[in-house]
């Protein structure tokens, strides 16, 4: 085992485990002796960390999601726990956590872990950079080492294990004063997508040309009931919500098809879907480089493609 | 308002990077130095807000010599003073402590405190996203990341920050550290004039030392693994390539 103890943060949503949160419990099991879930602020989450793989868990009562406060909480956890590992899942959220206990801890961090391995008895920390094109693996020295996990990078467990049992214990951290204060806090994005579980995703680029041709991006992901996704410079063009993008600065996915029109394929946008399991790509330039992780690639126009899956599929559902 | 920039020289973002089999490190050697473009989106936010309040902007970037030219450029877009930090550094522990040393030293230099500190809220090269929290812990002072908007309000500053659903409005007296995200604008482009006047500013060369140890050490880089190579289709017309991916796609069970 490449350390003793690992304390994986399991954000929440809605009192619930966020997927990250859940794959990292197995990502945690592969290197550690003992793996310890903390929970803030949703003490009936933890029950569930321990079915999905945590050998114990923490609860710390608190106010909702504050970066400082909850850095602090870690900070305090960490201390007191002493784990050699801390894992923290790669939302915005926990990425700003994670570099904030970075800091205060004054311990070595990396983010976006995509893998994580032994060698020579220290773990090795896997870490796309530029873009995705270059993987580096990485050791960490000191106390403790931080580690970022991306989403959809670990399985979780298939099914929870209920009959599984693990000590919860709740701890009362003194919250601190806080030094940046949220005023009011705008939610913008009122629809709901999940592309990290979406099984079909049908994604569209700039290449699909206008907002008006990107409706059929939308009526295809609708036919099918998948989810639609986007590259970056259609959420700069404003065609759809950023929260659809998916890639290096969006979600990074693993459906089990992945349909992309008019998109060339940027390694920020490739690297956030090499997980899919079956990808099809419509590029009119034959060298784009999406063919070159498409199983099927098509050489052509993509909103006449677009149109001509649709009626496909249309077809199929009335047969 | 004394307003602080934080830039890193990035190889463009926009070429995809090799490795060099010889070195067993990416190749670099090609690819033009750029400012990182988080950088840029924090200076044109720092310029907008010292357009509307009042101030000066300096730029410091840790980095080698050649390093220079990406301050020179955010010499012509808003900022007025730059400084290069020649410390070696590895990781976000070392760098955001050069950053650190080096805020007291240019607030030595120039006989002023700043009141805000920008930084991109990552890199286009590592995007760790930890340097700029870092810093803000390093020089015990608040810090609101993601930002795509601030004012100043009496006493501090009201920013804007992305989040997933939206946004949060923050206030936090300054002196504080903030990190930008890709706003609803774009950075400006520097004139011929803005380029002449940058290229005679000179660029101040620190040395701050005793940086502390990196605790990060990359041990490896590889490539990605490849994909194996699928099909690709490209009949007569784009009816008969979709009928013939369609069939596949069947075959495969996905469709």
């Amino acid at each position: 085992m490449g350390c003793k103890n690992v304390m994986v943060y399991v954000e929440t949503a809605e009192g619930k485990p966020v997927n990250v949160g859940l794959e990292m419990l197995t990502a945690a099991k592969e290197v550690a002796e003992k793996v310890t879930a903390v929970v803030i602020g949703a003490a009936d989450a933890a029950a569930t960390t321990i079915a999905y793989g945590a050998d114990e868990a923490i609860t710390v009562d608190a106010a909702e999601y504050n970066t400082e406060a909850y850095a602090g909480i870690m900070a305090a956890l960490v201390k007191k726990y002493a784990p050699e590992m801390v894992f923290v899942g790669g939302t915005p959220n926990g990425k700003d956590l994670g570099a904030r206990l970075a800091a205060t801890l004054k311990a070595g961090c990396v983010t976006d872990v995509i893998a994580i391995k032994e060698a020579d008895g220290k773990v090795v920390l896997t870490a796309p950079l530029y873009g995705g094109c270059i993987y580096s693996d990485s050791t960490v020295d000191g106390d403790v080492a931080i580690a970022i996990i991306r989403g959809g990078a670990f399985k979780k467990a298939d099914e929870p294990d209920t009959a599984k049992t693990g000590a919860i214990t709740a701890e009362t951290v003194e919250a601190a004063d806080l030094r940046a204060k949220i005023v009011n806090s705008v939610q913008e994005i009122s629809e709901s997508v999940n592309l990290e579980e979406a099984e079909i995703i049908v994604a569209g680029g700039r290449g699909v040309g206008s907002p008006e041709n990107y409706e059929l991006v939308k009526e295809l992901a609708g036919l099918l009931g998948g989810v639609v996704g986007a590259t970056r410079p259609v959420i700069e063009e404003g065609w759809i919500s950023r929260a659809h993008q998916v890639g290096q600065s969006g979600k990074i996915v693993a459906p089990k098809l992945y349909i992309a029109f008019g998109i060339s394929g940027a390694a920020q946008h490739v690297s956030g879907i090499t997980g899919s399991d079956f990808i099809v790509a419509v590029n009119k330039d034959e060298d784009a480089p999406i063919f070159e992780v498409a199983n099927i690639g098509i050489v052509g126009n993509c909103i006449d493609a677009l149109q001509i899956m649709i009626e496909e599929v249309k077809k199929m559902k009335s047969e | 308002m004394e307003i602080l920039v934080c830039i890193k020289q990035v190889p463009d973002d926009s070429v995809n990077v090799k490795m060099n089999p010889a070195t067993g490190a990416p190749d670099l050697s090609n690819i033009t130095p750029i400012v990182n473009a988080f950088d840029t989106y924090a200076l044109e936010m720092a310029t907008r807000l010292k357009e509307a309040v009042g101030g000066t902007i300096t730029v410091v970037c840790v980095g080698p010599d050649k390093a220079k030219d990406a301050i020179k450029t955010c010499l012509a877009v808003g900022a007025s003073n730059g400084f290069i930090v020649k410390d070696e550094v590895t990781d976000t522990i070392s760098t955001a402590d050069a950053l650190a040393k080096a805020v007291a030293k240019i607030e030595e230099a120039q006989g002023v405190k700043f009141d805000l500190i920008f930084c991109g809220k990552e890199t286009t090269d590592c995007a760790s996203g930890q340097v700029g929290t870092m810093l803000a812990a390093n020089l015990d002072v608040p810090v609101i990341p993601n930002l795509v908007d601030i004012e100043a309000i009496d006493g501090g500053i009201s920013a804007k920050q992305e989040t997933e659903e939206g946004y949060n409005v923050v206030e936090a007296a300054t002196p504080c550290v903030v990190t930008v995200t890709k706003p609803a604008y774009d950075p400006r482009y520097p004139t011929i004039k803005s380029k002449m006047a940058a290229r005679k500013i000179p660029i101040g060369e620190l040395e701050v030392g005793g940086v502390a140890a990196a605790a990060v050490s990359v041990v490896a880089n590889a490539e990605p693994p490849k994909k194996e190579a699928g099909i690709k289709i490209q009949e007569e017309t784009i009816g008969d390539s979709m009928a013939k991916a369609i069939a596949m796609m069947k075959e495969a069970k996905v469709f």
